[in-house]
């Protein structure tokens, strides 16, 4: 288990993360969601021992990690990074990098890279060297490259990023194989909000450093008008009734459950209603609920309807789609 | 023009000829130049990586110190050098004045400098990536550096052929702590310089063609050593 506690981290003299406690429980797979710049990357390389956080303290296994960690506990941990870079070399030279500083014998080592070739489709790159690779490929050569190192903690960021849908869903798929032979802890920080849904089972949210009391659906980061009660602000090419005494930068948000789904608006008291466009859907990793992602003016906004309303609204990606809220559900912090 | 055409001809025929003042001479460089450079990119290239890599306390001092250091004149190196070396200096118990260790302590002291600053720089323009993939793949201190080392190494290698220019080259210190004693530590670059005080043209020409193909066969070396540009 990896835990971070009471863990601020500035740099130069900015507070890029403030995390009373985050915890990656063994075996768990937990996604981090927010914005660029919430503190994602910075989350994760602390959790990877690679930073000393300024205040606070990393455990492992409930043994508080030293400021300079060994190199026999960072390979407890391993990350692979947004935009994973490859050394020079063979892609098989990188498959086996971190194989042979742990003094893996060659006879395993081969097994062990024939295992993550099979399972993310490398076998026609093993012998390309880093200029004759897409960013795509890259990435997925970076995910095997830490997968055959078999740590107790894989943490991925944005591992997706570079890939088509189709590549995501395939590495995905290794992941969910590996897991199912060798059950290991992961953490992902991911945008994709479908992603964290369908292959995580704990999803976290950061908002300018902090983990945020709301699901993580719809955040916004705005600028408050002065005044008092009902407001309007602007979100991209929208407008948003929020009801606040609050004035100045902030963060909103509006939790997928407190959205009315329909095809047509209909009449209500929510101030809020937008008409858009089904951009996708996708079946909670637990439970029966559907999260229907929309595209309303340019701007995502997700809702979350139970399985039998879904099918009821005869919702198709493409299809039209109403999303209705109040002023009140709007949260602000 | 009669005199400088007489002066290569008598160079050529020095070398051809193979003389043994002149190639003594050259040896003598070679091997001081050869350890001088080795003995500082030993020590310069780790402090480079020190430098660029660790944040500590003092860290952009040091780094101007080091910077500084780039542009000691050579005469000054070999004055404080003969101060300590000599008899009555606080060093002169080992003997070392007028021998070639003492030029190959004052060529480490100006290439030192060279080789910490130009390899901080070279470090420093490899992606931070490359560091932090290593220390997470579970590479241990040494071999981040190497692996570090390796991504930079045209630069690195830039950095070798920087320090060994600078001791091939350097007349200042060897003048002083060597004494450019004949047949025992009289250089490539202090011989040129007697020799045209001299009126002896066509020697030091020799002399200082030879020179010039040192550094070349020495650089040739290092850009076979580097291998090919593979990324």
């Amino acid at each position: 288990m990896l835990e971070l506690r009471g863990v601020r981290q500035r740099y130069e003299g900015r507070v890029v993360l403030d995390l009373e406690q985050f915890t990656v429980p063994r075996t768990a797979t937990v996604a981090v969601v927010g914005h660029n710049g919430a503190g994602k990357s910075t989350l994760l390389r602390l959790l990877a021992l690679l930073e000393a956080p300024t205040e606070g303290q990393a455990f492992l296994n409930g043994t508080a990690v030293p400021r300079r960690p060994s190199a026999s506990l960072r390979r407890r941990v391993t990350l692979v990074e947004q935009r994973p870079v490859l050394f020079r070399g063979t892609v098989r030279a990188n498959l086996e990098y971190g194989l042979r500083v742990r003094d893996t014998g060659q006879a395993a080592a081969n097994g062990i890279i024939a295992d993550v070739v099979e399972r993310l489709g490398l076998q026609p790159l093993l012998s390309r060297r880093r200029h004759e690779l897409s960013d795509g490929e890259v990435q997925r050569v970076a995910v095997a490259r830490a997968l055959a190192l078999r740590t107790d903690v894989l943490l991925l960021d944005e591992p997706a990023s570079s890939a088509d849908r189709a590549a995501a869903g395939a590495l995905y798929r290794a992941l969910a194989a590996e897991r199912a032979a060798r059950p290991f802890a992961v953490c992902i920080a991911s945008h994709q909000l479908e992603d964290a849904y369908r292959w995580t089972d704990d999803i976290r949210a950061l908002a300018d450093g902090r983990l945020s009391p709301v699901t993580p659906e719809n955040l916004f980061r705005v600028e408050l008008p002065v005044g008092d009660g009902v407001k309007s602000v602007r979100v991209g090419s929208i407008e948003i009734v929020v009801m606040t005494d609050r004035a100045g930068p902030a963060v909103v948000a509006v939790p997928p459950t407190d959205i009315f789904v329909s095809r047509e608006p209909l009449p209500s008291s929510a101030r809020n209603v937008f008409k858009g466009r089904v951009t996708g859907m996708a079946i909670e990793h637990r439970g029966a609920g559907v999260h229907v992602r929309a595209d309303m003016a340019g701007v995502e906004l997700v809702a979350a309807v139970t399985a039998e309303a879904a099918r009821d609204l005869a919702l198709t990606p493409g299809g039209p789609v109403v999303f209705s809220f109040k002023a009140t559900a709007v949260q602000v912090f | 023009m009669d005199f400088l055409a007489e002066g290569f001809r008598r160079a050529w025929g020095l070398l051809v000829t193979g003389d043994s003042e002149v190639y003594g001479i050259a040896l003598l460089t070679l091997k001081v130049a050869v350890v001088a450079t080795a003995i500082s990119c030993a020590a310069g290239l780790p402090l480079g990586y020190f430098l660029a890599t660790r944040a500590f306390w003092g860290r952009r001092a040091a780094l101007t110190i080091v910077n500084t250091a780039l542009a000691f004149p050579t005469v000054v190196v070999g004055l404080l050098l003969y101060g300590l070396l000599s008899r009555r200096g606080p060093l002169g118990g080992i003997g070392w004045l007028y021998t070639w260790q003492a030029i190959v302590v004052g060529d480490i002291l100006l290439a030192l400098p060279i080789a910490a600053a130009l390899s901080a720089a070279a470090i420093q323009g490899v992606d931070p990536r490359i560091r932090r993939t290593a220390e997470t793949l579970g590479a241990g201190s040494w071999r981040t550096a190497w692996t570090v080392a390796r991504e930079a190494r045209f630069a690195l290698a830039a950095v070798i052929t920087a320090a060994f220019g600078q001791v091939v080259a350097e007349i200042g210190a060897a003048m002083i702590v060597g004494g450019n004693i004949r047949g025992s530590t009289r250089t490539l670059t202090t011989a040129v310089a007697l020799y045209t005080a001299q009126g002896d043209f066509g020697l030091a020409l020799a002399l200082g063609l030879v020179l010039l193909m040192l550094a070349l066969v020495v650089n040739i070396a290092l850009q076979v050593l580097q291998g090919r540009g593979h990324a």
